[in-house]
């Protein structure tokens, strides 16, 4: 049991006042799912976004598969760490100029220096994968949102990384195709993969989360085992929460 | 029948606008007809139709005159074929790749063919003239223009105070002097920096002018293309591990300049218009051929011939080029759902 992820004490604050994260602390272990909840503005974004270096804490230690992530992190230490997690977003943020090859291969070519041939294949793999080899030659507009997701999630995983980031990666998908960027992060999880998922997919969490995170105005209010949390949550926040989006 | 019906019930109800329609119309089928007439009736295109030599190469040496008419032939060449050949991405990979390479070749190719060198005989640039002189100052000066263009719009995005203050300045400075003072500074500044020894070319001088001078507008356009690029690029390919600098070479600024074409399009237009300002330093472009042709006593008279003619020139190279950069933008994907 190797620990990921160390976050202890970790604080994040705009402007003046704000605190977005306030002296939250979470371990990772290798190989588990961590979703993470909690109403809008209670910092999950923040919080996911600390772990690849997108944010910089103000205080506290961050600590990624060994690397320490604080605001005198060197940046190219920050570089390397992102080639090590892999980061999926609420709007797919793919590079609407590239082809879906193009996009999935850019960081594979550029970054790790493979060959083209070596690069298309595994990103024709992983299309495979995802279920929309036959889109590899389009361009992301001709594609629908669930598809589109689908190659944001193999974009992040041809740099084989050891930790994968959601943050809301269903909340901009229409009903009807959540469930096919979901299947996917699914088998994602069966296959071992490191994962802190942001989302209100209850089904989802109930099923596939290790653990869950339960957050609101930027502390950690509630941390269990996936059962305990939908179960028993000890917190009255956390039940009132549940009960709201149930 | 449908639209007969529609255009008499809108005279029925605004009886003014009608008239005032008709009265138009009238007015444009009247212009149309005596400039027709005047163009296949009235008008002597001898002074045109004897010289088109001389406006294709000036006083370029006789024995050498293929070469600049080769380049402006190949030139057409290239821009027919760049329009016929459809170049959808994807679908015909191999000329949506040659074909910009051959455009590229076609600047030291021009440089070769004019001045001479690798066997050719060396013309001097003051013999340089006419439509090759003209589309050669477009060319080389938006091309050095195009790079310096994109730094400066870099450095007035950058987070560098001291970069983005002075790209600023040099920008507000550059759009505030009119170009024909940069010119004439052009001209009487530039031999003050090189060593008293080195004679530089007229044209070279000319051209490092004009670019100075277009960069600042690019710049503008480019920065206009870099706002447009929400930061969620920049941060899917920083999340990649791509350095900023790739970033920048790999997502935004194709994006960037993609969105900039129309922009910059007209800044190209504006550059191959403003070359006949360079008539006014002396350079013998096609405005400079067309006064020297005109001071001739044998042609008194027929000045508007000469401007009707270098009218048409320009109206087609600038047609060209709208057309080519329509091209370009249309040869790639759609961006944020904006069909491009
Ligand atoms: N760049 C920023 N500048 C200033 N304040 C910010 C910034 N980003 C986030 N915040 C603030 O920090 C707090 C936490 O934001 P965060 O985006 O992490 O919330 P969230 O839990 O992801 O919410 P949502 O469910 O709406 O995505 C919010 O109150 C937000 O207003
Ligand atoms: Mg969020």
């Amino acid at each position: 049991m190797t620990t990921a992820i160390k976050a202890d004490h970790i604080c994040k604050t705009y402007g003046a006042e704000h605190r977005a994260l306030d002296d939250v602390c979470v371990d990772v272990i290798s190989g588990e799912v961590l979703v993470v909840m909690g109403p809008s503005g209670s910092g999950k974004s923040t919080l996911i976004r600390t772990f690849n270096g997108l944010e910089e804490i103000d205080s506290g230690e961050l600590d990624v598969l060994g690397i320490k992530l604080d605001n005198e992190a060197d940046p190219r230490h920050v570089q390397r760490i992102r080639r090590r997690v892999g980061m999926v977003f609420q709007q797919f943020n793919l590079f609407p100029h590239l082809s879906i090859l193009e996009n999935i291969t850019l960081a594979p070519m550029r970054v790790q220096k493979q060959t083209r041939v070596q690069a298309e294949a595994k990103a024709r793999s992983l299309l495979e994968q995802m279920g929309i080899s036959e889109q590899a030659d389009k361009y992301p507009a001709q594609l629908s949102g669930g598809q589109q997701q689908r190659v944001a999630i193999a974009r992040a995983l041809a740099l084989n990384p050891e930790i994968m980031l959601f943050d809301e990666p269903t909340s901009a998908l229409d009903p009807e195709r959540v469930k096919e960027v979901l299947d996917a992060m699914r088998t994602l999880a069966n296959q071992g993969m490191t994962m802190v998922v942001v989302t209100h997919e209850l089904g989802f969490a109930r099923e596939v989360a290790d653990r869950v995170l339960f957050m609101d105005s930027g502390r950690v209010i509630e941390s269990a085992d996936a059962k305990t949390f939908f179960n028993q949550a000890q917190q009255e926040r956390t039940r009132k929460f549940l009960n709201q989006i149930n | 029948m449908r639209a007969c019906k529609a255009l008499i019930r809108h005279c029925r109800f605004y009886p003014i606008d009608s008239v005032l329609s008709l009265g138009v119309i009238a007015l444009i089928i009247w212009v149309l007809w005596a400039s027709i007439s005047w163009i296949v009736q009235a008008a002597d295109w001898s002074v045109v139709s004897s010289h088109l030599p001389l406006f294709a190469s000036g006083s370029y040496p006789l024995d050498q005159r293929w070469r600049p008419l080769l380049w402006i032939s190949l030139l057409a060449a290239l821009t027919l074929i760049t329009l016929i050949v459809p170049i959808k991405r994807g679908s015909n990979r191999w000329m949506g790749m040659v074909l910009p390479w051959c455009w590229v070749f076609m600047i030291p190719l021009g440089l070769v063919l004019m001045a001479g060198g690798l066997g050719l005989t060396p013309v001097p640039s003051r013999a340089w003239g006419g439509i090759s002189l003209t589309l050669l100052l477009t060319v080389c000066s938006a091309v050095l223009a195009l790079p310096f263009g994109i730094l400066l719009a870099l450095g007035r995005t950058s987070d560098l105070p001291v970069l983005r203050h002075s790209s600023r300045l040099y920008i507000d400075v550059m759009r505030a002097v009119p170009l024909i003072a940069v010119l004439f500074f052009g001209k009487l500044l530039i031999p003050l920096f090189l060593p008293m020894q080195l004679e530089i070319n007229q044209v070279l001088r000319a051209v490092v002018a004009f670019a100075l001078f277009a960069a600042a507008y690019v710049a503008e356009d480019v920065r206009g293309g870099l706002q447009a690029i929400p930061e969620t690029q920049r941060e899917a390919a920083a999340v990649l591990g791509l350095s900023p600098l790739q970033s920048l070479q790999l997502v935004v600024l194709p994006q960037a300049l993609r969105i900039a074409i129309p922009a910059l399009t007209n800044q190209a237009i504006g550059l191959l218009q403003n070359t006949s300002l360079m008539a006014l330093l002396g350079l013998v472009e096609l405005l400079g051929i067309a006064q020297n042709l005109l001071a001739n006593p044998a042609f008194i008279g027929r000045h508007l011939e000469v401007y009707v003619w270098l009218g048409a020139l320009y109206w087609l190279f600038c047609t060209a080029m709208a057309l080519l950069a329509r091209k370009i933008e249309h040869s790639g994907p759609t961006l944020n759902g904006r069909s491009a």
